[in-house]
């Protein structure tokens, strides 16, 4: 007999390991710098999803805001604020740092009529 | 790509994949879907003042932040200087993008701008304020609610690139949203980070007293400075509330100046679509 639950929690935690992957795999092997960018937005948020993950408790988690219940529910209950903190923030500069590296792809295009990275490499002057 | 590094390219994922199971099963990211660590298990006892007053004892408030909302209190009191840096980087990501486009000017409007049908735009009306009231809402509560100053700019954020989609960047550029304005505001709300950063160090000068940078409520060995945890009756969390609604501003503007620099006018594109012509190959 299959635990259905333990399968579910390994196959949410074995699909975000894939797609880490899959993202890891577009970053380094796909020569096209938009296929690059697309594949490090696919890790990063890969990545945050994880990490929401990891502090998440399953059966009766509450969000770590005090609203006025018993101590020890409350403790006892929360999930991990921790990785929420990091998390939060991580999207937030992830968005900026990705725009900077859009910006750089864009005047990249303007100036050289190109973003394939095979094409960029040869050029000389 | 050639057979074998298909073949190579496919083993190396399936590798990564099954290392990090292997990890996981190992235990090495910690417990999966029960229990917390006992860092965020300290974290949810001290942040909010009444559990921390019934767990510590009189001695609490040396360890609170005086905010029911945890992952707000560890994103500005107790890993304080790990968001500074943060913003940082923010700073620097969109300094960097600024520096990029510098001297591309505005292009001059030759009609005025139009934009998508008269329906989406009259709904984009009535959404608009109520974007930023919303945004505004999660900047001014983040201490007590859900959210805080990074998420209510990424909220305010949506407004002006919903503006450049429905009506067009001249509309925005018309309005007064111009790169120059955008890039005070956001330069405020950095320099007011600062200043609360700052502030307890300032006083400290002054007075001769200790106190830390980023401190928000007193900590052991620096009694004398404290934040106000409630103004006028009402509970603001010290320095938190300060920091998140600065946060809010430079977020928020700063993602405004990036989507009005990497948005094309209206009139460019048309008139590319119709006539194209040199000036049109960089876009």
């Amino acid at each position: 007999m299959i635990d259905i639950e333990v399968f579910i929690k390994t196959f949410i935690v074995l699909a975000l390991f894939g797609t880490a992957g899959v993202g890891l795999y577009g970053v380094v092997a796909k020569p096209h710098a938009t296929k690059k960018i697309i594949s490090l937005t696919i890790l990063g948020d890969t990545v945050n999803a994880l990490a929401i993950l990891l502090g998440y408790r399953y059966p009766g988690g509450i969000p770590p805001v005090y609203t006025g219940q018993p101590p020890n529910e409350f403790v006892g209950r929360a999930v991990d604020p921790l990785p929420q903190a990091l998390v939060l923030t991580a999207i937030v500069i992830g968005m900026a740092v990705n725009l900077l590296i859009i910006y750089i792809a864009l005047q990249t295009y303007r100036l050289y009529g190109t973003l394939d990275t095979r094409l960029i490499k040869k050029l000389r002057g | 790509m050639s057979g074998v590094r298909k073949v190579a390219s496919a083993v190396a994922l399936l590798a990564i994949v099954a290392a990090l199971s292997l990890g996981a099963a190992a235990g090495g990211m910690g417990p999966f879907f029960d229990g917390i660590r006992s860092l965020g298990a300290f974290y949810l006892s001290t942040a909010p003042p009444q559990i921390a007053e019934l767990v510590l004892g009189p001695s609490y408030r040396g360890l609170s932040s005086y905010s029911p909302e945890v992952v707000t209190s560890i994103v500005w009191d107790y890993r304080g200087l790990d968001t500074y840096f943060e913003t940082a980087v923010f700073f620097l990501a969109i300094i960097g993008a600024v520096a990029i486009y510098r001297g591309i000017e505005e292009p001059v409007l030759r009609r005025p701008a139009s934009g998508l049908s008269p329906i989406v735009r009259a709904v984009t009306k009535f959404l608009i304020p109520i974007n930023i009231a919303v945004a505004a809402s999660i900047a001014l509560h983040g201490h007590l609610t859900p959210g805080g100053g990074f998420q209510a700019g990424a909220a305010l954020a949506v407004a002006p690139i919903i503006v450049i989609v429905v009506f067009s960047r001249r509309y925005l550029l018309e309005r007064g949203v111009t790169k120059l304005k955008a890039l005070f505001f956001r330069s405020a709300g950095l320099i007011g980070i600062a200043l609360v950063v700052l502030i307890p160090v300032i006083w400290s000068v002054i007075s001769g007293e200790w106190a830390w940078v980023m401190q928000n409520q007193w900590k052991p060995g620096a009694e004398a400075f404290s934040y106000p945890a409630y103004l006028g009756g009402a509970l603001i969390s010290g320095s938190i509330w300060f920091l998140n609604l600065f946060e809010f501003l430079a977020v928020s503007f700063g993602f405004t100046i990036l989507f009005l620099l990497i948005s094309i006018d209206e009139d460019t594109v048309r008139s590319c679509m119709i006539r194209g012509g040199e000036e049109c190959d960089r876009y």
